[in-house]
């Protein structure tokens, strides 16, 4: 009798090497994806923002992801890219999370030392040419300092009062250099409110992978505060006159 | 008292009850049957001297080495199982070209002695992470010489891992009379060719035979031309200063 | 039956390349300089970091650091590989301290650089590294590396995507390359010095897109490290 051959699905197939030639690969493109997260300073702390959207190559498959997430109570975690990386990242931090909490000395890590960790662990992935393939954008008022980071696939990191990932980096950073951009200290949560819809909603336009249901976040002082997804008033009326558009 | 201890003295990593390790406590008495070796620092650089017992007239005098080089600025003699130290002799050999390697740079008198007292516990069952190499504690007991940044340098170690700086150290059979002697005699801002002289006196007044350059060891390490071990002549030479 | 008689003939199928789709490393550009006076060092960067194509990712991420109270180091390259590097460095020279008990010499870590590099040879850090600090009679010396840990001491320096603007510059202003009957083995003072690392960087700023935003120059003497910071074009 002729044993039974198990057929996984080529993207759960275990990375191997098919032949004598081929080496050995593990992650070589990002499969379910998240499209851009926005970010900038404002005067009280953080403004993030991300779409629902999980995207299976250009079908939008996952209307309902969430990309931004706390880690702890103080620390604020935006995602890019890869869904399934995503979770095993949100996999380990909840168990450092709960080490920590476990070890009960009153010591809570802040924003810079998830920052870092984060950083090493992709830093480390890359290392081993098996990348978590996201752009992550991490955020907190670690004793009472303002961080705003990025670290992407590669461990390359940087701090700016503005970031924006993905198509985000070409649609969104340059409205924000333009309005927040040295006024860091000065825009109210309401202004900030207004710039980071502002930003999404021209991603939404313009982005093909983006999407008109996204959460918003906030970090402070007081801790991290994430809304439940919403929509933002969009205006087609000038879809009319593009020929060929639609009617 | 020898009841208590016949217990306590078999397993090498056991302590007694009065908190101490016979073994490491023997090693260090197998020390005092060693010849006696001796090393007196300067402002100018170091003295190490031994005696070769030479227990037959058909013995190669020259066969028996109880100072060795360890580096171009560092020597080293030594008392008690001589064949002990080649172990520790070449893992200082090997940590001081390590560290020439990695820093351009020779590396400090004081840290060649740490790594070799770093060796000094490593017997017995091997404590977790490292390989032991020894079952039983090192026999064997070191005056490491050296000249560094910091100027000449001698340092003492024994076989419990211990080092201590001194000014000047006498070690092996002869060592309690021949400490007593360095005592009285030692100045600081002593010459190194009086140091030279001190060493073979010291060395002679505890020795059995009748001291000549065949039955003695002597060498310097200075800054100008760090470790040298002195000829036949050389030696026959201070001996006539005497 | 045909991989049989492949062994058989001697024939073996061409080897196909793999496109791995994930390169481990990424450009980030900026650029770096060391110029070596009598008694002192200067190190200079920009703080630019770019994403290896026509985005700036931040304006200010330093690529220049401080490693002792006498040595600093800058790099260009791969930031995320320069990070470790310098993470590894500092940590190589605390350790040293433990072990040794004093700090270690800028010739000492100058070799411990070209080693950490070497020891990568196979996957090595994409780092460009320029290494100062003052030597043990207290005389500038500043060093360069390539990637896999070549090291050459130099009067002056430049690496990094200004590189090609910035050489021939010092080439001329500091070893007086092309000019006749200059005294050639004069060295910069700290204001020349200064002066030519604000103009060299200004410059390139206008030729060289990856250049740009903050100028930080750190500068080792007798006394420390001191930084200063100098505004530059953040177009």
């Amino acid at each position: 009798m002729d044993p039974i051959e198990l057929r996984l699905p080529h993207t759960l197939q275990r990375p191997q090497a098919t032949s004598n030639h081929e080496p050995i690969t593990h992650s070589t493109e990002p499969i379910v994806t998240g499209t851009s997260v926005v970010a900038f300073k404002y005067k009280d702390g953080i403004m993030m923002a991300a779409d629902c959207l999980g995207s299976y190559g250009r079908m939008a498959m996952f209307r309902n992801e969430r990309r931004l997430m706390a880690v702890g109570k103080t620390t604020l975690l935006g995602m890019s890219g890869d869904i399934s990386d995503y979770q095993h990242m949100q996999h380990t931090l909840e168990n450092i999370m709960t080490q920590e909490y476990d070890m009960d000395d009153g010591q809570r890590l802040g924003t810079k030392s998830i920052y870092k960790c984060i950083s090493k662990i992709m830093y480390n992935r890359r290392s081993k040419m098996n990348p978590l393939w996201n752009s992550y954008v991490i955020a907190g008022v670690d004793s009472g300092e303002k961080v705003l980071g990025y670290v992407d696939l590669i461990g390359t990191t940087y701090e700016s009062p503005t970031i924006a990932t993905g198509y985000g980096s070409h649609m969104a950073q340059p409205i924000l250099r333009k309005v927040v951009e040295g006024r860091e200290d000065e825009i109210t949560e309401e202004e900030a409110v207004k710039i980071i819809e502002d930003c999404m909603r021209v991603l939404y336009y313009r982005d093909a992978r983006a999407f008109n249901k996204l959460t918003r976040a906030k970090v402070t002082a007081q801790g991290v505060e994430i809304t439940e997804p919403y929509s933002l008033e969009t205006n087609w009326d000038f879809a009319e006159s593009i020929v060929g558009y639609g009617a | 008292m020898f009841l208590t201890r016949s217990e306590y003295d078999r397993g090498v990593n056991t302590f007694s009850p009065e908190g101490r390790l016979f073994q490491v406590e023997y090693a260090i008495e197998a020390i005092k049957l060693g010849s006696t070796a001796i090393g007196i620092r300067t402002l100018e650089g170091v003295i190490l001297a031994v005696e070769k017992r030479i227990t037959s007239p058909l013995l190669v005098a020259d066969s028996i080495e109880k100072i060795l080089e360890i580096d171009s600025h560092i020597g080293c003699a030594m008392s008690g199982l001589t064949a002990d130290s080649r172990t520790m002799i070449e893992h200082a050999r090997v940590e001081a070209q390590n560290h020439t390697f990695t820093y351009e740079e020779v590396i400090p008198v004081e840290s060649v002695t740490q790594a070799v007292c770093d060796l000094a516990l490593r017997f017995g069952e091997g404590a977790e992470g490292q390989e032991s190499t020894m079952s039983r504690p090192f026999g064997v007991s070191l005056l490491i010489a050296g000249v560094d940044e910091r100027g000449p340098q001698l340092y003492h170690t024994d076989p419990s891992g211990t080092f201590l700086h001194y000014e000047a150290k006498a070690i092996g059979a002869g060592s309690e009379g021949a400490q007593t002697e360095l005592q009285e005699q030692f100045h600081r801002d002593m010459a190194l060719a009086d140091a030279e002289v001190l060493a073979l006196k010291v060395l002679k007044q505890v020795m059995e035979e009748k001291l000549s350059n065949t039955n003695v060891q002597l060498a310097k390490v200075t800054e100008q031309s760090g470790y040298h071990i002195y000829s036949k002549e050389e030696l026959q030479e201070v001996i006539a200063r005497m | 039956m045909s991989s049989l008689l492949s062994h058989e003939i001697g024939y073996s199928a061409p080897i196909e390349v793999h496109n791995h789709g994930f390169s481990p490393y990424v450009n980030n550009e900026g650029t770096s300089l060391g110029i070596c006076g009598e008694d002192f060092v200067l190190v200079a960067s920009d703080t630019r970091q770019s994403n290896g194509g026509y985005s700036i990712n931040a304006r200010r991420s330093p690529k220049a650091f401080e490693l002792s109270n006498r040595t600093v180091i800058a790099t260009t390259g791969c930031a995320a590989d320069a990070k470790q590097l310098v993470e590894d460095m500092e940590q190589r020279a605390q350790y040293y301290v433990h072990k040794h008990g004093r700090e270690m010499s800028t010739p000492a870590m100058a070799q411990v650089l070209s080693q950490l590099l070497y020891t990568r040879r196979f996957f090595p850090y994409y780092v460009f590294p320029i290494f100062a600090g003052l030597d043990a009679k207290g005389k500038g010396a500043v060093y360069n590396y390539d990637a896999i840990g070549n090291i050459e001491c130099v009067s002056h320096y430049a690496y990094g995507s200004a590189a090609a603007l910035l050489q021939p510059f010092l080439d001329n202003q500091i070893n007086k390359a092309h000019q006749r009957g200059a005294d050639t083995t004069a060295k910069p003072s700290r204001a020349q010095a200064v002066k030519l690392a604000i103009d060299a960087f200004t410059s390139a700023t206008e030729r060289d897109i990856y250049t740009g935003d903050w100028l930080e120059i750190f500068i080792v003497d007798s006394e420390g490290v001191h930084k200063l910071t100098r505004e530059l074009k953040h177009d």
